[in-house]
């Protein structure tokens, strides 16, 4: 009997010391990273926890999309744009104790371009051919050839110690940066806990003493647990959920425009899609904002082929004529390239709910201007493989964005680049493309861009259908918090807790 | 205990393991998609060559009969590979992830089997009043519940009524044995209520059965007092079909707690093959499913042993 009473004293004793320490933001996501090495991880939870947290890079994103210096204070870009020279923050340490200098960052650069490691980031400093450490606190890049978007690409570009230049194990088990946060425990499956670094270059920052990325694969949980101040943030929420918790006392949900979007692929190398005013003419058969209410929970805003959230880039749709949805003029577009009777197209859908949902209302709206859209629903591996080898005439996807619109363009509509899977090759946008690239004055590569919109919003091989709303939900106790279009969570070294 | 019925099961063991290796193996090739392209996803910067690598290693192009007899030849030598994403050894990351689940299959096990015996002893005796009636309408709410109903149920219950309450995670026992406790139970609750609730109405049909008895009646003719009767006599009598179904139920507790753990965010054997499926880590699909298998075998195989003890006849 008296270890019956000892039980019970034990059960209650600990529900009452059972609250949480007093500076520790608690963040919640889905699923547990595969690893942390910043060269190598792409999933988004991975990227989440490492980027701006962990690690920096020598320049920074800020939420309004500016870049601004990091680990490099400033720079001169020499007249022909080939050679770029940083100047880098004295007294960083890395989070080993050793310090940081121009020899880290050209080991840095060198990995992620070695072969050995395979970086998938390679192609974003691929102009890099070039390396010159001048002195501890200078160093030089040289490139092939002149590479506007180069300062933007570098702010995805950890800088690690220069001593795992080739090693590929150590640092996915145990990062080590010089970002506000240093890597202290990892439970599989079950949280990464990240604590203040003492030495950061800030003083007085970060607020927190750690941050805690718990791993709750329950959508339900995680959003109980943000009722219940179990969690303090739920980054990128869907929107659903997000609905959900915005009228809830308490809880703030920060909303900005996603830089990726969902789309309708073409291809350009089959008839009769190979005509620029058979896809103009598709462009003219959707409405999109019936696409976003009817698939898309009513969020998010039609969009053209940057996000408006490029507020210094994006063209505002109401400069394409081919936006307002109308069926006659497709229809004399149609008859004015040849194609009579109906069109029997083959729509690939990659596995998502929201693409699947887009391809519906998509192949009703095509069907008013003669169109017989079959939609194939198929498994990602599948789905990837025919996206590669081009075998599809339409698809429904979505595409991430970024920062700088040669990332949007350059590898996806220029002729033979990387990713220009519908084989669109036309002579005109790839100069407008070398153009914005090459050129470093920003009036005349906005000139390019510009142009460039509104040949690929109109007849291009992308129908671009819409830019969701990303959302982060944050508890009554966090203040300071500001989200970032890029999706990380770049703001936690200012924010405080109130508990 | 006989020696021969001892050896008779551990070959029984050996084949059931041996069947369950190759209907994994299998099954999770046959999934759609292979782990490579689940690993490039719609990663647009990987070459084929590095796709090709990448197969090669993983030995992905080898015929599906050279793959298993390759891996059972490594198994046999206690090697069962390494994590396709972590490239750690599987048994490594199973170590790690097997004790929230033993916990909490262990806990459920004791409250689920320890508190059914008092209830289905009361239900028997209580037979036909108003209480017993309250606690059968129980047992059967217990049993059609699912759990992770319950559990998230039970979270938001304890979020609203008890807040500052760390309900969700896992601390390692020996870190913070309180924090472990208290995290353990809505989970245990949640896993072993419908066990509860299936073993209490198993105790009681069983209990009412003996109490029927001639030996009962002779018990209480010569003097014992009831409770005695009730738990000496009539009890040890319901027991065999008891432990019977404690043993069934262990493995459907490791089913439940892959549930469990899903709701209340517990790093155990059940969210690491969920995660292990979803990423076609093969090696550690195998492993993993291979371990439940065998506890679920080696646990029937016990109860086999404690049916003989309490039962002697059953060796013949």
């Amino acid at each position: 009997m008296a270890k019956h009473k000892l039980a019970a004293v034990l059960l209650a004793t600990s529900f009452l010391t059972g609250a949480a320490s007093a500076a520790t933001l608690d963040v919640a996501m889905d699923t547990s990273p595969a690893g942390l090495d910043p060269h190598l991880v792409t999933a988004f939870n991975s990227v989440l926890i490492v980027q701006s947290n962990i690690y920096q890079g020598l320049t920074d994103t800020t939420p309004g999309l500016q870049v601004v210096p990091n680990l490099a204070d400033s720079w001169e870009i020499s007249a022909d744009g080939l050679t770029y020279t940083f100047r880098l923050a004295a007294g960083v340490t890395f989070h080993d104790g050793s310090t940081f200098d121009a020899e880290d960052v050209a080991a840095s650069i060198r990995r992620v371009q070695s072969t050995e490691i395979a970086s998938p980031l390679a192609s974003r400093i691929s102009p890099i051919i070039g390396v010159n450490v001048i002195d501890p606190l200078t160093i030089a890049f040289t490139l092939d050839a002149p590479f506007a978007p180069l300062l933007s690409s570098l702010a995805g570009i950890a800088i690690v110690p220069a001593e795992v230049e080739t090693n590929k194990e150590a640092l996915q088990q145990v990062p080590v940066g010089t970002g506000p946060f240093k890597f202290a425990e990892w439970q599989p499956n079950g949280f990464i806990s990240l604590v203040k670094f003492d030495a950061y270059r800030e003083a007085g920052k970060p607020h927190v003493d750690e941050v805690k990325f718990h791993f709750v694969p329950e959508a339900a949980t995680r959003q109980v647990g943000l009722a219940s101040g179990e969690y303090d943030l739920l980054p990128s929420i869907d929107p659903a959920t997000a609905l959900q918790l915005q009228g809830q006392p308490g809880i703030t949900v920060h909303q900005t425009r996603d830089l990726g979007y969902t789309l309708v692929g073409m291809n350009a190398s089959r008839a009769p899609l190979d005509d620029p005013r058979v896809r103009e003419a598709v462009n003219m058969l959707l409405d999109r904002q019936e696409i976003i209410d009817g698939a898309l929970f009513g969020s998010g805003v039609p969009g053209g082929p940057l996000s408006p959230a490029l507020v210094d880039w994006a063209l505002p749709t109401s400069d394409y004529a081919c936006y307002t949805q109308n069926v006659e003029g497709a229809k004399a577009l149609l008859a004015a390239a040849g194609v009579t009777g109906p069109v029997k197209i083959v729509m690939k859908v990659l596995p998502r709910q929201d693409t699947r949902d887009i391809a519906q209302v998509v192949q009703q709206q095509l069907a008013a201007g003669g169109f017989e859209v079959e939609l194939v629903n198929q498994e990602i591996g599948q789905f990837v493989q025919d996206w590669r080898n081009s075998e599809f005439d339409m698809f429904v996807s979505a595409n991430g964005g970024s920062v700088d619109p040669d990332q949007y363009f350059y590898r996806t509509f220029y002729s033979g680049g990387s990713t220009n899977v519908f084989k669109y090759d036309d002579a005109g946008l790839n100069a407008l493309l070398d153009t914005g690239r090459s050129v470093t004055d920003t009036a005349a590569r906005k000139a390019a861009y510009d142009a460039a919109q509104r040949q690929l919003a109109c007849t291009g091989p992308i129908a671009h259908i819409a830019y969701g709303a990303l959302s982060t939900a944050a508890g009554p106790n966090v203040s300071g918090f500001e989200i970032n279009p890029l999706g990380r969570l770049t703001s936690l070294l200012d924010v405080t807790l109130t508990k | 205990m006989n020696t021969r019925f001892l050896i008779g099961r551990l070959i029984d063991l050996g084949f059931v393991l041996f069947g369950v290796s190759i209907l994994v193996f299998l099954m999770i090739r046959l999934i759609p998609g292979d782990a490579v392209a689940i690993m490039l996803g719609a990663n647009t910067e990987i070459t084929p060559d590095r796709i090709a690598e990448l197969r090669d290693r993983l030995g992905l192009d080898d015929p599906l009969l050279v793959q298993y007899g390759n891996w059972l030849w490594r198994a046999l030598q206690g090697d069962l590979g390494t994590s396709i994403w972590t490239g750690r050894p599987v048994l490594n990351e199973i170590s790690v992830a097997i004790w929230p689940t033993v916990e909490l299959t262990a806990l459920s096990v004791l409250v689920g089997a320890g508190l059914s015996i008092p209830i289905g002893a009361f239900m028997a005796q209580a037979r036909g009043g108003a209480a017993e009636v309250a606690v059968r309408v129980g047992a059967i709410a217990g049993l059609t519940i699912p759990s992770f109903w319950l559990g998230i149920v039970s979270i938001f219950l304890v979020a609203k009524l008890l807040p500052g309450v760390s309900a969700l995670g896992y601390v390692p026992f020996t870190q913070d044995p309180l924090g472990n406790l208290q995290r353990m139970v809505l989970p245990v609750i949640a896993l072993s209520l419908p066990m509860l609730a299936n073993l209490s109405r198993l105790v009681r049909s069983a209990m009412l059965d003996a109490l029927g008895q001639d030996y009962v009646r002779t018990a209480r003719a010569k003097g014992a007092s009831r409770r005695r009767v009730v738990y000496r006599h009539a009890l040890r009598n319901a027991l065999i079909p008891f432990v019977t179904s404690v043993g069934v139920s262990v493995g459907y507790l490791l089913g439940g707690a892959i549930v469990v753990e899903q709701v209340f965010a517990i790093p155990g054997l059940g969210r690491l093959v969920l995660g292990a499926i979803s990423e076609r880590n093969y090696p550690l699909v195998q492993a993993t499913i291979l371990v439940i298998t065998a506890t679920f075998v080696v646990v029937n195989f016990a109860v086999d042993l404690l049916y003989a003890a309490i039962d002697p006849r059953v060796t013949n």
